[in-house]
């Protein structure tokens, strides 16, 4: 496989990118859910894919504390084309400042209708992996440009508030 | 966030999670409307466009950016449009990562394709052995004509010639003018 053999990510491919246009069907997963089974439902899918799809992630996290979860963000985002991201490490909290997103350009890129919620899919998968790691999620921004920080408990980070995660759109 | 470098698994884990949350009828509904109808659509309005060269456009993009290496082979006759899937990047994908969340992620190629197909007035004669190789014959719905023979279409790409099409404990799924998942035969 081309991508490097101590990647922090837990599935290989044999490609060192994905292919952006899996970005529509991830939108298209969302509105499907959104318009078939309602909000809660797909809070609940994506709470559950963070505790159960990602769990070896969630279990290098909770072992191998912020370094492991700089580490694996680094990796994801130089998987993902087009990404412009920022990753920092603090004592107490990773950030990833993220400058491009890749979905939102390429859904923009290729005039699909976003879901509005589109963004707080970070948040409520993000989350929920964070909890299973012994962390704490926060994200700020969003419709391209948004903040992701990844604490631990001590950090005290003011809970999360959904109005700082802007709706997603053209 | 969710992203498209590893899009195959938590595809093949999203089957399954709607398995459990509705059954099989939400999962047909999912590829129907989510992927045919919204993810894929550029492939939809292409090939109920233009046909057969629609499919020629949308399959030699597609399967070229998620299969570098050419992993596969389209023959293009008189009225028929053939894909031989040799080393499936979707499936193997999932084969090299050892998930399987869903029953059979296979199904999800028929599940979108199928109706699309239906839409544009074709139908499909299919196998798949689970292995991430597969064959796919596209014919105007209604056609007379029998799936090919092996090698009698594809000539040396086509995927039944491989030893390990059917390798001992491999399983086939079988279509026959099928525009559904559900038409399997098995």
């Amino acid at each position: 496989m081309s991508t490097p053999a101590k990647s922090a990510l837990p599935y290989l491919d044999t490609k060192p990118q994905g292919s952006a246009d899996f970005y529509y069907a991830v939108n298209a997963t969302f509105r499907f859910l959104l318009r078939r089974l309602g909000e809660a439902e797909w809070r609940r899918y994506l709470e559950e894919l963070g505790r159960g799809y990602y769990a070896p992630v969630n279990t290098a996290w909770a072992q191998g504390g912020l370094p492991a979860v700089a580490r694996y963000w680094r990796d994801f985002f130089a998987a993902e084309p087009g990404a412009v991201v920022e990753v920092s490490e603090c004592p107490d909290r990773v950030e990833l400042e993220v400058r491009e997103c890749p979905a939102i350009k390429h859904l923009r890129a290729g005039g699909r209708e976003i879901v509005p919620q589109y963004c707080q899919h970070c948040y409520f998968c993000g989350a929920a992996r964070a909890e299973a790691a012994g962390l704490t999620f926060r994200l700020e921004g969003g419709n391209g440009r948004c903040r992701h920080t990844y604490a631990t408990p001590a950090a005290g980070l003011a809970p999360q508030d959904l109005a700082q995660i802007k709706e997603a759109g053209v | 966030m969710i992203g498209c470098y590893d899009f195959c698994g938590h595809y093949d884990w999203t089957f399954d999670w709607l398995e459990r949350a509705g059954g099989p009828g939400l999962v047909r509904e999912y590829w129907e409307q989510a992927i045919n109808q919204d993810s894929q659509r550029h492939a939809r309005d292409l090939i109920q466009r233009e046909g057969f060269a629609g499919m020629a456009k949308y399959w030699g993009h597609t399967l070229v950016e998620e299969s570098p290496e050419l992993g596969f082979a389209i023959t293009e006759g008189k009225d028929v449009f053939r894909i031989d899937m040799h080393d499936c990047p979707s499936k193997g994908f999932l084969i090299r990562n050892d998930l399987a969340s869903y029953q059979d992620y296979c199904d999800h190629c028929m599940g979108w394709i199928g109706p699309m197909m239906r839409e544009a007035g074709f139908a499909i004669d299919h196998e798949h052995n689970h292995q991430g190789q597969c064959w796919w014959e596209i014919r105007p719905a209604g056609s007379p004509v029998e799936p090919s023979a092996t090698g009698g279409l594809a000539g040396r790409h086509d995927v039944r010639l491989r030893p390990s099409w059917q390798a001992p404990g491999t399983a086939l799924d079988r279509y026959r003018q099928a525009v559904d998942p559900d038409d399997k035969q098995g």
